[in-house]
Order: C-alpha cells, then structure tokens, then sequence
C-alpha cells in the first residue's frame, strides 16, 4: 500500500495468529488525518482484534502498524497510548471503585510520570474543564457517584468522556453504542460528528442504522481480511459483502 | 480541598496528638516502652496499607524491609558500643567469636550514624525497585506477588542467619550503644525514645497520606480497581507500582530502625515469616484501605496480644481468643475498624463533599462507599 502523507494510522499487510489460528490475515488499512471511519463486519471478522493491535493490547505477528510515521510494533500500551491513541473497550471498563470525578482525573493523562503525578495535589486542577465534561455527557449530577453505581448506559457515557478527557489524536471505539436507547445512539452520531476533523475516529459497529447515520466511509472485514471499503450506498450494492451478511438482504437489516 | 479530606486530615492529626500526649499521663518507663514498641509496628502496617490497601500489592515479605532497617542502625549503634571483648580496632564482639580479623568492608560505612540512618531507608527501597520491577514489569499480579515477596523475605532471612561471621545469626546484633542524635541520648526505656516514635509515626503517616491523596496515589486506586485500563491512559503500570512497593518498604524500613531503638537488639525475628504474615493481619484488622486504620489495628492487636499473654486467666488460651477476633473481624467487617467508622460516618455526614447545589440524585446514588479510604 503506497503511503499517503496524509495517512494518519496505516496498518500495512498485518497478521496475527492464536495457536495455528489466523485472526487478521494480510490487514491492510489506512485513515486519514481527522477522518472518522466505521468498521463493520460479521461476528469474528477480526475487526475488535484490529483495534486490540493498534492499541498494542496484542502484538502482530507480522506486518507494520504506524501512526503519525512512528512504528506501533514494538511499544508498550502506555507508549501507545501517549504517543496519541485513545480506546474504548467493547465492555465499557471505567475504575468502578472510583467516583466518576476521580475516573475523570485519572483520564486527564497530559502528564503521565510517576514523580510529577506524586507532586500533583488538590485533585482538580482542571475542575471546571472535568465538570463541563461531565456535563456535556450528562454525568453532571453524578460526579461523585462511584462508577461501579451507574446504570450500563452511563457506564457508556463515561467511558466515552474519559476519552474526551485524555484527548488522543486518533479514537479506537468498539461498539460505543451497546445498550444504548436510540436517543442515545442519536447523541452519539451527534458527538462523532463533532469529534471528526480534529479528531481521527474509528469505530467498530454492528448497529448498521448507527453507521448509515455516520454516513462516511465504511471498511467491512470479513474473516481477518479487508473485504471491501467504500461509502455507505456502495458498500449496500457491493454482492460480495451481501453474500458474507447472510443472504443478499442481510446487510440491509443487520 | 474536600470536606472529606478535612475530616481525615483533622482525625489523623487528633489520634497522633492523643498519641504524642501518654507519656504526660504515664511515666512508667516499661510501660512506654511497650507502648513505643506497639506503635512502631503500628508504622510498619500502615505501609503494607500503603502497597497493598492502595496499590492492590499483597507484599507478603513486608518484615524483610523492617527487617534491614533494623539491621541498619543495629550495625551503626553496635559500632559505637565500648567494646567488651573485643580484640584490635573494636571488632564487634560476636566477630570476634566467629574469629573474624578485620571488620568487613560493608560494616565500614556505618561508623557513620547519618550514613546508616540514610541506609536504613535506602537500603529496602533499593531492594524493593529491584524486586518488583521484576515482579511488575513481568506483569506478576495477584496470589504470585504475594508468593514471591514471601520467598524473597525467606531468602533474605536465610541469608542474615547463615553469614553468622557478618550477621551475628540466630543471636543477631545485641548489647548495643544508645542512639545519640542531635544531642539527645534515646535510652529505649525513657519518654525521650517514646517521644521521637510517636513523631516519626506521625511524621510518616501524614507522608503516607499525601502520597495517598497526591494524583499517583488516585492512579495507584485505579491501578487496583483496573490495572489493564490505566495503561490505555499512557501510563507506566509497572512503574507505578514499583513506585508504592519502594515507598512502602522504605516506610517499613524506617519503622525497623526505630525497632532496633526500643527492642535495643536486632535479630532474624525481625524479618522472619510469622512476624511478616502478622502484619497483614493487623492491617485486615485495622482496614487495609486506611492509613490510620492499619496503624491502629497493629497498635490494638499487638496492645491485645500483650495484655492477654501477660495475664494469669489467659496464659493458655489467648492464641484462640486472637484467632477468634480475627475471624469475627474478617467475616463480618471486611473493611475491617475503618470501614465500619468509615460507613459509620458516612451515615452520619451528608454526602454532598465537594459539589454544593448539585442535584441529589448523585448523593442518593452515592450510598456507604467510598474508595478513596476515610479515616
């Protein structure tokens, strides 16, 4: 794959194998600066797996993963993480001893030494930024509520506003909309929308009606491999990607 | 600063003052010994409270710590002792027992009292970077930290009572000078050495509860809660917690020298298994996730333990009495005297701590819990 300058992440001929089994096979994928790409695909498709490499959660067995021209191969999660990479996990994971303040805190992650974070007092030095975060997840009645409290869908919530706090270049969302009620799935077409541009997306999505919404450029996998890449309308057509969902409707209704 | 926080900071400042003033109600000096000595172990819980209630790190081989800081001072207050038996250059006298000619270069250093006292901390700090850097960066959790920190206090045990020629064995290092310090002289058995331990507990447990209260201390929770997510945060797991390994083994080893100070002798016991696997009851008793908790608990157990042994009704059966309270604790106060005060208090104080004019759906929500570990 010819590397465009304006590549962001670019994941060139990656594979991964669990005992013999080949998850991913041959990845090749690329985002742009600012983009927000849906990744759609059937269960077992590899598509959490492509998150889980990129994030370093597991390590490629071959190919090249970079962001930003830095090669991901070979770092640690928490480098990954500060050299701009976010996640969201499928299982919404928050601290749930902690308070949604303190989850918050922890998140707001500019300065990550273990000496200059011994210095830091007075939790909320940024208090204003963390309490109109909450609010504009509509967490702000429940700051000091421990996450372990809240209801799966503010558990979401969260989740999403720790990113929001962290502030990474590039997003990695698994299924951000899981047990959410429509209305929430609304407001979290809304926020993504808001995001892209500074922010590069990527969101891994079953719920068809959710990535229509998005309404952008829609990678499908299918069996560790990029099946097909194009446009929501495209993708619809596309009788490969038909016959993977199930029977030429499938796509439609999935 | 919250409410809560207040209230903390106002009730380990009361109990530190209480403890301060006994020796203006007491001057038996046995008793305040006694009390000096409850109150040093008291220091050495709050530690493991440190690396194990916060940090979710069982440290199993704490006593190795308190242990060398023992040996530490042991070795700086043996080299000022008029020597009794000695041969040429005041050789400690159990080196010349075991025929040993000239001091051995590691005991030079600690002609120097600010170079041993400077060790004491030192010393298990470095040793608890290495180990668990080992233990953290392989990304060791759970029962197996609490396996190897066990076989790492063994080994260390082990070797203090083997090298005899260097170490003083089984006998340890006994018959040592009093410390002398600023010019004061800390006799064990005086309101001067009972003085100088409560400052230090003092001293260390507001210490302990900055780190607690500091943004590392709020990763450490995070770190217990869901160490895997902190990483996908950038930051460095492993060294966080070889962070409150390391301060928590200097603590430990800080309260060993004092240890020394009192107990005017340091021996293998100091760091042997039953002495280590008592300080997580203590700190279970207390309640893990408090500070002061911990320390009370060591002070209440040990201050039990002593009553009960020293009286004639409960000679024989005061193990069982010991054994039974424990299992009454953890089974129904797993949170152990702090988390029933905590929950306690809790009821009592309105929860809105740090946001008022919220709504109060938040503080309804909020129910008895609070992790961030109260008085």
């Amino acid at each position: 794959m010819a590397a465009n300058p304006h590549d962001h992440l670019v994941l060139s001929d990656v594979s991964v194998t669990f005992n013999g089994f080949h998850a991913v096979e041959g990845l090749n994928f690329s985002v742009g600066q600012g983009e927000l790409r849906c990744i759609i695909g059937p269960n077992g498709a590899g598509k959490t797996t492509a998150l889980d490499m990129i994030c370093g959660r597991i390590k490629p067995t071959s190919g090249q993963i970079t962001f930003e021209g830095k090669v991901l191969n070979n770092l640690e999660e928490h480098e990954i993480a500060r050299a701009g990479i976010g996640r969201k996990f499928q299982v919404p994971s928050v601290f749930s001893e902690l308070t949604v303040r303190d989850n918050l805190e922890v998140s707001y992650s500019k300065s990550s030494g273990v000496l200059r974070n011994a210095l830091i007092f007075g939790r909320g030095a940024d208090r204003e930024g963390l309490e109109k975060l909450a609010e504009f997840v509509g967490l702000e009645d429940y700051l000091d509520t421990p996450a372990g409290h809240l209801s799966h869908g503010h558990t979401q919530w969260l989740e999403i506003s720790l990113l929001l706090a962290q502030d990474p270049e590039l997003i990695l969302m698994d299924e951000p909309t899981a047990g959410m009620t429509v209305h929430e799935t609304g407001q979290t077409v809304e926020l993504f929308n808001r995001l892209k541009g500074k922010h590069t997306l990527i969101v891994v999505e079953h719920d068809m009606g959710f990535v229509k919404e998005i309404g952008e450029v829609i990678s499908v996998m299918h069996q560790g491999k990029m099946l097909a890449e194009g446009m929501v309308s495209e993708i619809e057509q596309n009788p490969e990607v038909r016959s993977v969902y199930l029977g030429s409707s499938g796509i439609a209704r999935a | 600063m919250s409410k809560r926080t207040a209230l903390q900071i106002a009730t380990y400042g009361i109990v530190c003052l209480a403890i301060l003033l006994v020796p203006s109600f007491m001057d038996d000096a046995f008793i305040l010994n006694k009390y000096a000595r409850y109150l040093v172990l008291g220091i050495l819980a709050m530690a493991l409270s440190l690396s194990w209630g916060y940090a979710g790190i069982l440290n199993l081989g704490q006593a190795a710590s308190f242990g060398l800081g023992s040996y530490c001072m042991a070795m700086a207050l043996k080299l000022r002792t008029v020597p009794v038996h000695t041969g040429k250059s005041g050789l400690p006298d159990f080196m010349v027992w075991n025929n040993v000619e000239t001091l051995p270069w590691f005991w030079e250093p600690f002609y120097s009292l600010t170079f041993a006292i400077f060790a004491g901390v030192a010393v298990p700090v470095a040793f608890a970077m290495l180990l668990g850097s080992f233990i953290f960066r392989g990304r060791v959790t759970g029962v197996y930290v609490a396996i190897i920190t066990l076989a790492a206090l063994v080994v260390v045990n082990l070797l203090i009572i083997d090298q005899q020629r260097y170490s003083g064995g089984f006998n340890g290092i006994t018959d040592l000078a009093q410390l002398e310090l600023f010019g004061l002289t800390f006799d064990a058995y005086s309101s001067s050495s009972y003085y100088l331990i409560a400052i230090s507990l003092t001293v260390s447990l507001f210490f302990a509860l900055a780190v607690t209260k500091s943004k590392a201390g709020l990763i450490l929770q995070a770190i217990r809660d869901h160490e895997e997510r902190v990483r996908y945060f950038g930051y460095d797991v492993a060294r966080f917690k070889t962070f409150a390994f390391a301060v928590s083994a200097g603590i430990a080893g800080f309260a060993g020298m004092l240890y020394t100070i009192v107990m005017e002798f340091a021996s293998p016991t100091f760091l042997d298994v039953p002495l280590s696997l008592s300080v997580v009851i203590w700190c279970a008793v207390g309640g893990r996730q408090s500070l002061l908790g911990a320390a009370l608990g060591a002070i209440i157990v040990t201050g039990m333990q002593g009553a009960l042994s020293e009286s004639e009704i409960f000679l024989e059966s005061w193990t069982l009495i010991m054994g039974f309270a424990f299992v009454m604790i953890v089974l129904f106060l797993p949170k152990g005297l702090a988390g029933a005060v905590e929950s306690l208090v809790d009821r009592i104080l309105p929860k809105d701590r740090t946001a008022p004019g919220k709504s109060k759906a938040a503080a309804d929500q909020c129910g008895a819990k609070n992790s961030a570990g109260g008085p």
